[in-house]
């Protein structure tokens, strides 16, 4: 469609990367060796510790993709993360108090419920009560900031929780007894859907009819309404799976560490923003999106390495600026992305 | 074709379009419902929390914990029930007067500034190094004071209103839209400060990330006892709302900031610097961030230390609850001011944590973005259409 705009982004992203990780290396100590040592670190468990990194990221780009594709732009999946992760935890905790006991799995779909039914109760407001889908979306992320902490004190009386479990990760046969790589193939589910949900997002999006709604929707309402198909449904379907990929992505984030943190800016620390840029980086492509995912939390993962293997003093606040710092640049560089020309607007049907 | 800009000045609008008794009414009716949701929030709350004496036992459920009438009865008092606790319900207000100010200019202009918690921690940590610096090169007396604390209060201001600057630079040079760009520089401010802080100008010896404590003489003198509040950090900040009011309808200036920012072809039509006029607001919003960032230095915790509280945000909120009106600002911060001193007082006597009010801030700025749901709560009490706007 507009091919060149897209790799002058994406090469632009890139450098800004790469312009941050050159100041970075000056801002260590002995920033000189330092490349060296990357080089070192970067093995099969850090790829997989990466991909880890990236499910939260990578789910909330990919939701926000399908919510402003539809029309609606969905700035509160910092938010929808925030619940996911609380409610894994909160419903694994609970569930230990029951027969039940603490299925993981159950837990994963309570979180993902949650934060669907948080994304509905947001759809309703900008589509039935036509709120301005940004103030509403900022409301969403700062009800859910201060809902999680605060329900974390009702029920622990801290703003942590104790630890409550993990996903135990899946083995893959053959691949994970591999030599050096096998690491890799020792995947904990969320890592496992994400590495289905983005080919599958990518099809969902671009060859099938409801790809083509979700699309229609956002650049072209009124000939989806002329074609017969409701915009309003198209665009509850867009915000909904927001909610749903936002549910995974905070679920795994919380359920690979296995106790939620509610201080601050919760665990979730701005990665559903991070994950916003994500797919302004990635100019609305679930693939790209995923990419530029992936290459902030390897960035993450990258500090973290460091700093334990090689014993770099790596300023992991500076590290973490990075992504703000890119998309900063490219926003600047590239102007403004190119937005579904009808996102953000009401739609009234004339019939 | 549109974009976030057009989408942003069309959501605004209806706020502009509306009379002042509505928007008075649409903010009171927002503030009701929000209330109603907390108040039922920490009544089904109380049924999870842990107790010794619960107040309602219902078949079936089990123990309540809260009481919400008790508990907006001790917000209350918490908030103004004593000299003490007046003070500390005035020193929220007062901080809460310069960002909601702060996010008001903004809006005013069309422009959503969601920044003002960056150019808060920058200006915090500005003011701090200027006093900290200074502090040590006058005399420590009055004269010594005069000198330390308004430059603190310039430095902060300035620091604030340059990084305001950045995105309004980026919204008017490069287009890019000043939601995304605010956002993350409140990001980058919060991590600048603290990296800078934690490896180079804090209190290196300290095991918490934060500087070392202001000189006496940079501090703002308490008011009431018992509660960091001085006065005039309080008559500062009105004298600012007012003169921001007077700049928005009585100035020239000020009527070509707002043009600039809602109707800029309109504005470069009329030969006025759209795009320097963004900056301007901008700037201006960034620097009342920065010196509610020095006031709360100089007035509250004497020291920068991290994790400033979210007081941006609660600006936000009081901006939008005035209608983005300066004067309208000076209640709404009030208001805020005590709800978040008379919470405290919430969680320490009843044990509901304070962070009910961001979840209240958050209901607020919720319902006030839904001008269809006054419009249908107009309907069913009878009152037509409900409202012109539109």
């Amino acid at each position: 469609m507009n091919a060149p705009t897209v790799s002058r982004r994406q090469g632009l992203a890139l450098g800004a990367v790469l312009f941050g990780l050159f100041v970075f290396a000056f801002v260590v100590d002995g920033g000189r060796g330092l490349i060296g040592d990357v080089t070192g670190v970067v093995s099969a468990s850090y790829l997989a510790s990466a991909f880890r990194l990236t499910v939260p990221i990578a789910f909330a780009a990919m939701g926000g993709i399908f919510a402003e594709k539809s029309g609606v732009i969905n700035i509160g999946l910092e938010g929808l993360l925030i619940i996911g992760a609380f409610g894994a935890v909160a419903s694994l905790w609970g569930l230990s108090a029951t027969p039940i006991g603490p299925n993981v799995w159950l837990a994963f779909l309570f979180a993902v419920l949650a934060s669907t039914f948080v994304a509905l109760l947001f759809a309703i407001v900008c589509i039935e009560f036509k709120a301005d889908q940004i103030i509403a979306g900022l409301a969403v992320w700062l009800i859910a900031l201060g809902f999680a902490p605060f329900a974390s004190i009702v029920i622990w009386n801290q703003t942590n929780s104790p630890s409550v479990g993990t996903f135990s990760p899946i083995e893959i046969p053959v691949l994970s007894a591999l030599p050096n790589v096998g690491s890799l193939f020792s995947v904990t589910p969320p890592v496992l859907l994400l590495v289905l949900a983005v080919p599958f997002s990518w099809y969902l999006l671009n060859h099938t009819p409801f790809g083509m709604w979700i699309e229609a929707s956002g650049e072209d309402p009124k000939s989806l309404d002329t074609a017969g198909i409701s915009v309003r449904h198209v665009r509850y379907a867009g915000v909904l799976l927001s909610g749903i990929y936002c549910g995974i992505g905070g679920a795994g984030l919380a359920l690979n560490t296995g106790q939620f943190v509610g201080s601050g800016d919760t665990m979730v620390d701005g990665r559903g923003w991070i994950g916003l840029t994500a797919y302004l980086i990635g100019n609305y492509n679930p693939v790209n999106a995923f990419l530029a995912s992936f290459l902030f939390a390897g960035l993450d993962a990258l500090q973290l390495e460091l700093q334990q293997i090689a014993g770099y003093d790596v300023s992991s606040t500076l590290v973490g600026i990075i992504p703000y710092v890119a998309v900063l640049i490219v926003l600047t560089l590239v102007g403004r992305t190119r937005m579904p020309a009808e996102a953000g607007e009401h739609y009234e049907s004339d019939e | 074709m549109s974009d976030w800009r057009e989408r942003a000045d069309a959501s605004l609008d209806w706020l502009v379009d509306t009379s002042a008794v509505q928007r008075i009414l649409v903010s009171l009716t927002s503030l009701a419902f929000a209330v109603l949701l907390g108040t039922v929030l920490v009544f089904v709350s109380g049924f999870v929390a842990d107790c010794t004496d619960p107040f309602i036992l219902l078949p079936g459920v089990g123990y309540g914990c809260y009481n919400p009438v008790e508990m907006y009865g001790t917000m209350f008092t918490g908030a103004f029930g004593s000299l003490t606790a007046l003070g500390r319900t005035l020193q929220e207000t007062t901080l809460l007067l310069f960002t909601g100010l702060s996010v008001a200019v903004a809006f005013r202009a069309g422009l959503f500034n969601i920044g003002t918690q960056g150019q808060l921690v920058l200006g915090a940590l500005g003011a701090a190094l200027t006093v900290l610096t200074l502090g040590e090169r006058v005399p420590g007396n009055v004269l010594g004071a005069l000198v330390v604390i308004p430059a603190g209060v310039v430095v902060g201001a300035l620091v604030g209103g340059a990084w305001g600057a950045i995105p309004g630079v980026m919204k008017a040079y490069a287009d890019a839209h000043e939601v995304i760009t605010t956002i993350m520089l409140n990001f980058v401010a919060t991590g600048i400060a603290f990296w800078a802080v934690q490896n180079h100008v804090g209190n290196l010896e300290s095991d918490s990330v934060q500087t070392h404590a202001i000189p006496e003489i940079a501090r703002l003198p308490a008011s009431i006892s018992g509660a960091r509040f001085s006065i005039y950090a309080l008559v500062g900040a009105l004298a600012i709302a007012v003169a921001i009011y007077l700049l928005y309808t009585r100035t020239v200036l000020g009527y070509e900031l707002r043009t600039s920012g809602i109707q800029e072809t309109a504005a470069e039509y009329g030969g006025v610097n759209a795009k320097r006029n963004v900056v301007t607001s901008m700037t201006l919003s960034g620097a009342l961030g920065g010196i509610a960032g020095a006031v709360y230095v100089m007035m509250v915790q004497y020291r920068w230390q991290a994790g400033i509280p979210a007081l941006g945000f609660d600006g936000v909120a009081v901006s939008i609850l005035a209608s983005n009106n300066p004067l309208g600002v000076i209640p709404a911060a009030l208001l805020f001011g005590g709800m978040k001193s008379g919470s405290v007082a919430v969680d320490l006597s009843l044990g509901v944590p304070n962070e009910l009010v961001e979840v209240l801030r958050g209901l607020i700025i919720l319902f006030i973005a839904m001008p269809e749901f006054f419009r249908a709560l107009g309907k069913r009490a009878g009152y037509g259409a409900g409202g012109e706007a539109e």
